[in-house]
């Protein structure tokens, strides 16, 4: 029963990186994580483990469609698929395909000549130093 | 014509280039909003929105109806991240007032036969006539600007932490809306760019990508690594000098 102990935590463990993903900031489509070890062969007491050699590894087209672009990669093992993996997928499946590309740059800080200021809600206390009240004190 | 009022607790300047417009119309934007403020607010305990929160109002007027439809509508799209009905809180729609009552100030000006002119409420602007420059403030520096864009008729409204704190919460989490540092929204009402941009600060990072993919919103958002993430379609003013 001890044994059992183990082979609980390490499930949970591995279970870890599900939970700690997020969608990340990437826009369209993300790879798709390589897969610690496509595990189906090795446990399936039904394939035969001769293929090894044989086996090839094919990349499908990029089929779009309404979610974002997907593409798979299969791997043959003689005649029989022995793993499916996912290299392109939607990343935010209700949104992605709406989604333009954006634009990633680093924060500058700039001056310049300006007829007004766009900014978070100001404070009567925030307005007297900031610079939409400098450009109002102008006139 | 310039003038600077205190409304709903913050400043709103108001410009009209127009010298054939009265100031009666400029007076009528200011009425308005006072108008809005007594009507809306929750923290005043007569206003419609306070009433109708302890259960007094049994037939809301047409423009909390609106409001309300309005909060609903983004409460749904950001699944639940806009809430102005948060748990152990009162009803604040603050955030779809704003936007919504500052919008129809301009259309009154509009009506007045105002042509050129630029209205900002506490950071949340309407332009018409532009060209109109329009600095959007850096998170980190009060008085230096991230970023320069160019508005001819439209709105542009950034929800941000710097100025009030925490005071965004993402109703999923019940928890302040940490992802960002400023998020900012153009879109041709300010209706629409002022609750984008409350709603997508609420969802953090993943709002930047949401508010992108909606109709006619343009985008420009720093991450909390101070990152900038921005729509290709974004009006960036190409002349702004940039400070070292």
């Amino acid at each position: 029963m001890k044994r059992a102990i183990p082979v609980v935590v390490l499930s949970i463990a591995g279970l870890v990186p599900v939970w700690l993903y997020e969608p990340s900031a990437a826009t369209s489509t993300v790879q798709a994580a390589t897969p610690a070890a496509p595990s189906t062969p090795a446990t399936s007491p039904s394939s035969s483990s001769a293929g090894t050699s044989s086996s090839t590894v094919v990349a499908g087209s990029t089929v779009n469609t309404e979610k974002g672009p997907v593409q798979v990669e299969v791997t043959f093992d003689g005649d029989e698929i022995s793993s499916v993996r996912m290299l392109q997928q939607p990343n935010h499946p209700q949104t992605t395909a709406a989604v333009p590309k954006l634009i990633a740059s680093t924060l500058q800080v700039q001056s310049a000549d300006i007829d007004t200021v766009s900014g978070a809600t100001i404070t009567t206390d925030g307005y007297k130093e900031s610079l939409q009240a400098a450009i109002d004190a102008k006139g | 014509m310039r003038r600077v009022e205190q409304v709903m607790g913050f400043p709103v300047s108001l410009r009209i280039d127009d010298a054939s417009v009265p100031e009666s119309a400029a007076d009528a934007v200011f009425a308005w909003l006072h108008q809005v403020d007594a009507r809306f607010s929750p923290f005043k305990p007569d206003s419609e929105v306070s009433r109708l929160d302890r259960g007094e109002l049994s037939d809301p007027s047409e423009d909390l109806t609106e409001i309300l439809d309005l909060c609903e509508h983004y409460r749904t799209a950001t699944g639940g991240a806009f809430d102005v009905r948060l748990p152990g809180r009162g009803l604040d729609p603050c955030a779809v007032v704003k936007g919504w009552s500052v919008q129809r100030a301009a259309e009154l000006l509009r009506a007045a036969g105002a042509k050129r002119f630029c209205l900002n409420a506490g950071g949340d602007v309407v332009t018409a006539g532009g060209p109109w420059r329009v600095g959007v403030r850096h998170p980190e520096h009060a008085d230096q600007l991230c970023t320069v864009l160019h508005l001819t008729d439209g709105a542009v409204a950034t929800s941000a932490r710097y100025e009030r704190g925490d005071h965004i919460i993402d109703g999923r989490t019940g928890r302040p809306a940490t992802g960002l540092l400023s998020l900012t929204v153009v879109a041709p009402t300010l209706t629409e760019a002022d609750s984008v941009a409350t709603a997508a600060f609420a969802m953090g990072t993943e709002g930047v990508h949401w508010a992108a993919g909606l109709e006619g919103c343009e985008v420009f958002a720093v991450d909390a690594g101070r990152q900038v993430l921005r729509t290709p379609g974004f009006p960036t003013a190409r002349t702004g000098a940039t400070v070292a």
